[in-house]
């Protein structure tokens, strides 16, 4: 598996290589962001840890640059200020998971093989219902093309919903999907997740069938 | 340095001036008043004199005599103090008055005009008296036509005038004192003001004197209000270079915590294992120094700052969500999206964020977040509560002291709640913990209501 770092202290980034290196990955170094950049347009990596505070191209714009190309790679953020805004943003330009500086290397190594291995589990495959489009490699979202953020569990519960056209499924099933197993209070958290998910894609997709459970609306026709 | 006082001096100063005017007034005045009574009385004397001169005639012996004397009675009473008197070489003629005595002639008479003289009377008396010289006959001898009055009187009316006048210009004294006192009160009135505005401006670095000075003093109020705002510029520099510092250091920190892997790697155990020791200190320094500028930084900002919870709360749990501990919870938001809090927006990110990521950490299924305000006791409140197991309700307070976490026993993340506390603090808010319907912890926060002008 390729990783690319993107670090531009010599000595924060060789530790990251040996580290990854160790970890069973091999490892790309760069220390500038244009280089970064073209590197994330050209190889296809595993997975890249990008610092924030690059000279010249930082790496929030590396990072958008690489989403607008499509390029679907996770991408773990380190930034120096640990600030939430920055987090924030990291993550809306398309990150998927951020460390602040200075981080435990055993962490590091922990969150970019969970990275790697959620990566890893999505099928690359496209379910259309009604307006609503799931790219499923990607875990991105459409409606009318309009692309929507959508939370992992929203995704799943989308993804779970959509895989069972016509099929009213109870809170409960939900629950045990999304988290392997439920109890009584679950269909409330359900009940929570739709409403939040209608405010994201509008109230007509997901339909609710009071006392039985929840279907997606298009898929019968 | 001699410490004085402004307003004696001015005071002083009024007092001094205003007698010295009065003083040269009160000598103006008498001496006009006493050469307006002395023509006064000169007038009447020649008016006597002329009914003389109207009579007049001499003796072929050249003594005078004349045959039209004034009418005033006291002419005739001995010495009444007022006398005529009529002389030539020859011989002369008096009022009855004179008794026994006579004028004594003046060194040299005008032989054209009245002249007006003091000397030494009758009786032992000074008298103003006026004299002229006429030739009543044509070739015969130059007449001297004396009239006289007793000086006395005039002097005793001079000298009442000069008291009594004393007297009310010494009470217009008093009067323009107070005046003075007056003015120098309303004078330096608005020094008193600068003066509790001052007060208010050496506690807070935000503080300014407002504008409503007088034209004279506003100058002064420009300057140190421009003083004010380059100790603002300054402390905020020094906040900034210290956040600079410390972040500047974050790095090499992280080289540092590479070469204590190295030394593991090569066997040095003990010097890694102080290498780290140090590395986690000089961490938690950082992140301290850090927590207090962004509060006080908060703190300067918070005047006219507003954020809103409801897009910060979705931009906070879009990056929660992405963590492992987030990703399987249900976020239940439930905030107006005109709900405003009074903080920056990068702060309420990150009171969002610390609280968010610990409700995440503990919550089994669901986080709620709500907004409300309460227009009676004019607060805006945020409350994040979750499912999870809450804390013991004896810990809440332990839980809040300063450094004290949410999570004592879990893998705490730096400062996180230390930091909420600070910030909600320094933005003139409230946090308390409570016990969620959801069954695990609520925290609280309470910020004032912010007044719309």
């Amino acid at each position: 598996m390729r990783a690319l770092v993107v670090e531009d202290d010599p000595d924060v980034g060789s530790d990251l290589a040996t580290a990854l290196t160790a970890a069973g990955f091999v490892v790309d170094l760069t220390s500038e962001g244009n280089e970064a950049w073209f590197k994330g347009g050209v190889e296809d990596y595993a997975v890249a840890i990008l610092d924030l505070g690059l000279p010249r191209l930082d790496g929030l714009t590396v990072l958008k640059r690489w989403r607008a190309e499509g390029r679907s790679f996770p991408v773990l953020i380190l930034t120096a200020r640990g600030e939430w805004t920055e987090k924030v943003e990291g993550i809306e330009a398309g990150a998927d998971d951020y460390l602040a500086k200075p981080f435990a290397m055993g962490e590091l190594i922990a969150r970019v093989r969970g990275l790697v291995r959620r990566a890893a589990g999505r099928v690359s495959a496209v379910l259309t219902v009604g307006k609503l489009r799931l790219d499923t490699s990607r875990m991105t979202a459409t409606i009318d093309g309009h692309p929507i953020r959508l939370s992992p569990l929203e995704f799943r519960f989308l993804d779970f919903l959509g895989h069972q056209p016509g099929r009213v499924v109870s809170a409960v099933e939900i629950a045990e999907h999304l988290y392997g197993a439920a109890d009584g209070n679950d269909s409330n958290a359900i009940e929570a997740l739709v409403v939040r998910l209608r405010r994201k894609i509008g109230p007509d997709i997901v339909e609710t069938r009071r006392g039985f459970g929840y279907t997606l609306a298009d898929a019968t026709s | 340095m001699i410490a004085y006082s402004l307003r004696s001096r001015l005071l002083a100063a009024a007092a001094g001036a205003i007698f010295v005017a009065l003083a040269i007034a009160w000598l103006g005045m008498i001496w006009l008043f006493e050469r307006h009574i002395e023509q006064r009385e000169a007038a009447a004397l020649i008016r006597d004199a002329r009914i003389l001169v109207s009579g007049l005639g001499t003796a072929p012996d050249g003594t005078p005599w004349a045959d039209a004397a004034p009418v005033d009675p006291r002419f005739t009473q001995l010495a009444s103090g007022r006398y005529w008197q009529i002389s030539t070489t020859r011989g002369a003629a008096h009022s009855e008055s004179l008794w026994d005595q006579s004028l004594a002639p003046p060194p040299r008479a005008s032989a054209t005009e009245w002249q007006i003289r003091r000397a030494e009377g009758p009786f032992g008396k000074r008298i103003l008296l006026v004299e002229r010289s006429v030739r009543p006959d044509r070739g015969g001898p130059m007449v001297l036509v004396q009239v006289a009055t007793n000086d006395e009187e005039l002097r005793t009316a001079n000298a009442e005038f000069e008291r009594e006048l004393a007297m009310s210009l010494l009470l217009l004294w008093l009067v323009l004192l107070i005046a003075a006192y007056m003015q120098v009160r309303l004078g330096l009135r608005p020094l008193a003001r600068i003066r509790t505005e001052m007060d208010r401006l050496r506690r807070s670095a935000q503080a300014r004197l407002t504008q409503s000075y007088p034209r004279e003093i506003e100058p002064l109020t420009t300057a140190i209000n421009a003083l004010a705002d380059a100790r603002e510029a300054d402390l905020a520099r020094a906040r900034k270079r210290a956040a600079d510092l410390a972040h500047s250091l974050k790095t090499p920190l992280a080289a540092l915590s590479a070469q204590s892997r190295r030394a593991r790697e090569a066997g040095a155990e003990s010097a890694a294992d102080g290498l780290d020791h140090a590395i986690a200190a000089v961490g938690a320094a950082l992140e301290a120094e850090l927590a207090r500028a962004r509060a006080a930084a908060a703190r300067s900002a918070s005047a006219n700052a507003q954020a809103s919870p409801l897009e910060m709360a979705e931009r906070v749990i879009g990056v929660v969500e992405r963590t492992e501990q987030g990703e399987s919870i249900i976020f239940d938001v439930a905030i107006d999206e005109a709900l405003r809090v009074p903080l920056r927006s990068d702060d309420l990110a990150e009171i969002l964020g610390a609280l968010i990521e610990n409700a995440a950490r503990y919550a089994r299924r669901q986080i709620r977040i709500m907004g409300m305000t309460d227009n009676a006791a004019a607060t805006v409140s945020l409350i994040i509560g979750d499912d999870g197991p809450g804390i013991a309700d004896g810990r809440a307070e332990a839980a809040l002291m300063r450094g004290g976490r949410l999570d004592e026993a879990g893998p705490g993340h730096g400062l996180g709640l230390a930091i909420v506390c600070d910030l909600v603090e320094a933005t003139e808010g409230t946090l308390s913990l409570g016990r969620s319907d959801l069954g695990g912890l609520e925290v609280r926060l309470d910020w004032p209501m912010m007044v719309r002008a």
